[in-house]
């Protein structure tokens, strides 16, 4: 699932870009589209090519081949008009140990320019850091220098924000500040957010768009919705007065393709050809149970999540065995 | 990129070597307190046997002094600034957050050399006002350095250290080691140079070390092999060698700078 964007309404586009090392390719002939204005999850399992990809796009290691562009310049030929209105975390935050907070966004604002010192304290303030600003940043907790580095990328004015597993060593309450944060940079001020996680509840619940990476290479991009939506395989919620009877008729159903106890009830799912089979499959289920003579009190479509698609598309489930991606 | 940001990119750097406590402590020791020893003990010598030993102070104790800040413990003060000057980003892991500024990455590097020699000027300076101090208040009736050799005397002092600083800040950025390029500079300081130094056979190719060109611009009798002046260089030959130093090392810097994976 590719999204029609057209160039201009790009925070990052790409072409067939690749980066190799060695014979291995780490990002292997990637088209990625990330609209403007959109919170965009960059997902995939550890070791799937995300950083790579990030480092590309910030100018911190150079591609192999394919072209990329950065809110319309291209990069790296435009490097500099392309950066100056991005804010970036790459991996975890890093300061200068010795200095305080306060100093350590000096040392950006004053590489940034002149008029990026004024954002120091409004930027302190978005990310609740004003009252330990003056404390050496040695002293931080790894959340604090989390919401430092938001603070950093702040100093940009961004229009466009790359965070590279932003939420790593947040606890819960952060991480709702984090998910708060994100959503008003994107829905109230109009910045575009590019997260890269392989924190599938994460870019749920933080992004609207997003594209699965495995093995460098772009398996499926778009808008959350549709990429959950676009998962092949159906589910259903089956509550009966009998479990163990309804496994045993279920085992007979054709319609049923596995079936397995799930929090005192039975989750099937069901063989289906395309998705307009599916209410039919359910009534047959269903048809089969009670012809068995069982109580059905509970037909339930299994809402399908942005997890079992990256699971379906990814190579996880391929190196996982079968028995342990039922259970 | 205008002056009023590469000033502030400077500044900026002057904050983290002033900030690193450990390398100013360090430093202050190597620049501070062998001019302090050396007074000391010259005061102590004098006090317990004035007929063999000399007042502290005058011109002759100022020469030593000279030699002592300029050619053996200021440097070491100096490498060690100029390597954390060339290191500091990169070790902290924070040269990639100001990459991804977008600043061109030879002004990143650029900002580094003003930045290390400022620090290390102020503290030899502080170390040469020390020599001054117990040239003066000691020196009794010997006679006292004139305004120009106390002006010549500052500007050899910041020369030979401020070699080496630009240097360490070159080598440091090309290995991204401090480590690597403390111990390397340390090695060529004491251990090598003054050993090239003293190797006769090699005729004119000591001209060549950066040690033996500074020892040109020296205003006090430097010696001879080791530390010392060992070959006779002409003004121009001098600073064309140390030029070259300058020159090599800086391009090393600013070329692994420019090109590595941030």
């Amino acid at each position: 699932m590719t999204s029609s964007v057209d160039a201009a309404g790009t925070a990052i586009q790409t072409a067939g870009l690749t980066k190799r090392f060695g014979k291995r390719a780490a990002i292997d002939s990637v088209d990625l589209q990330v609209p403007r204005g959109s919170a965009f999850g960059f997902l995939g399992p550890n070791g799937a090519g995300k950083t790579t990809m990030i480092r590309m796009l910030l100018g911190l290691t150079q591609a192999s081949s394919g072209s990329m562009s950065v809110l319309g310049h291209p990069v790296p030929s435009e490097r500099a008009a392309a950066l100056a209105r991005v804010g970036a975390i790459v991996e975890e935050p890093r300061f200068h140990p010795q200095l305080t907070g306060r100093e350590n966004l000096r040392v950006v604002a004053a590489v940034r320019g002149p008029e990026t010192h004024e954002r120091i304290g409004p930027a302190l303030q978005r990310v609740g850091l004003s009252d330990r600003a003056d404390e050496k940043v040695k002293k931080y907790s790894l959340g604090m220098r989390q919401r430092l580095g938001v603070a950093r990328c702040l100093l940009a004015d961004p229009l466009l924000l790359i965070l590279d597993e932003p939420t790593n060593g947040l606890d819960p309450g952060g991480i709702q500040e984090f998910r708060e944060m994100v959503h008003a940079m994107v829905e109230q001020e109009g910045r575009t957010v590019f997260i890269s996680s392989h924190l599938l509840d994460e870019v749920e619940k933080i992004c609207d768009h997003a594209a699965i990476v495995d093995r460098g290479k772009i398996i499926t991009q778009g808008a959350i919705a549709e990429l959950a939506e676009g998962s092949t395989q159906h589910e259903l919620i089956v509550g009966a007065d009998d479990l163990d009877r309804a496994l045993l008729v279920l085992d007979g159903c054709p319609q049923a393709k596995q079936a397995r106890r799930s929090e005192g009830n039975l989750q099937v799912v069901l063989s289906v050809g395309d998705d307009s089979s599916a209410p039919e499959c359910a009534a047959a289920i269903n048809s089969a149970l009670v012809a068995a003579g069982l109580a059905v009190f509970r037909l339930e479509p299994v809402r399908q999540s942005l997890e079992q698609r990256f699971l379906e598309v990814t190579s996880r489930l391929s190196d996982t065995p079968a028995e342990e991606v039922t259970a | 990129m205008n002056a009023t940001i590469a000033a502030q990119m400077t500044g900026a750097d002057i904050l983290k070597l002033r900030k690193k406590r450990g390398i100013l402590i360090w430093s202050l020791v190597l620049a501070l307190g062998p001019i302090l020893i050396y007074f000391i003990a010259a005061v102590i010598e004098h006090a317990s046997n004035p007929g063999k030993y000399g007042p502290a102070g005058g011109t002759q104790n100022f020469s030593d002094g000279l030699r002592v800040v300029a050619l053996f413990f200021g440097p070491l003060a100096a490498l060690l600034i100029g390597v954390e000057g060339g290191t500091g980003d990169a070790s902290a892991g924070v040269f990639r957050d100001l990459v991804v500024t977008g600043r061109s990455r030879l002004a990143l590097f650029g900002s580094r050399v003003p930045a290390a020699l400022a620090v290390n000027f102020v503290m030899m300076i502080g170390a040469y006002v020390l020599l001054l101090i117990g040239t003066f208040a000691f020196a009794a009736n010997l006679p006292t350095p004139s305004v120009s050799l106390i002006l010549n005397g500052l500007g050899f002092t910041l020369l030979a250290t401020g070699m080496l600083c630009v240097v360490a800040v070159g080598l440091a950025s090309l290995t991204t080691s401090k480590p690597a390029a403390i111990i390397a500079l340390i090695a060529w300081q004491i251990v090598a140079s003054p050993l090239l130094a003293s190797i006769n056979g090699l005729g004119k190719v000591r001209e060549g070390l950066m040690s033996q060109a500074t020892a040109h611009f020296s205003p006090v009798h430097v010696g001879e092999g080791g530390h010392g002046a060992s070959v006779t260089l002409s003004g121009g030959t001098a600073f064309i060698v140390l030029l070259a130093w300058v020159v090599v090392f800086l391009a090393l810097g600013a070329w692994r700078t420019r090109t590595m994976d941030a």
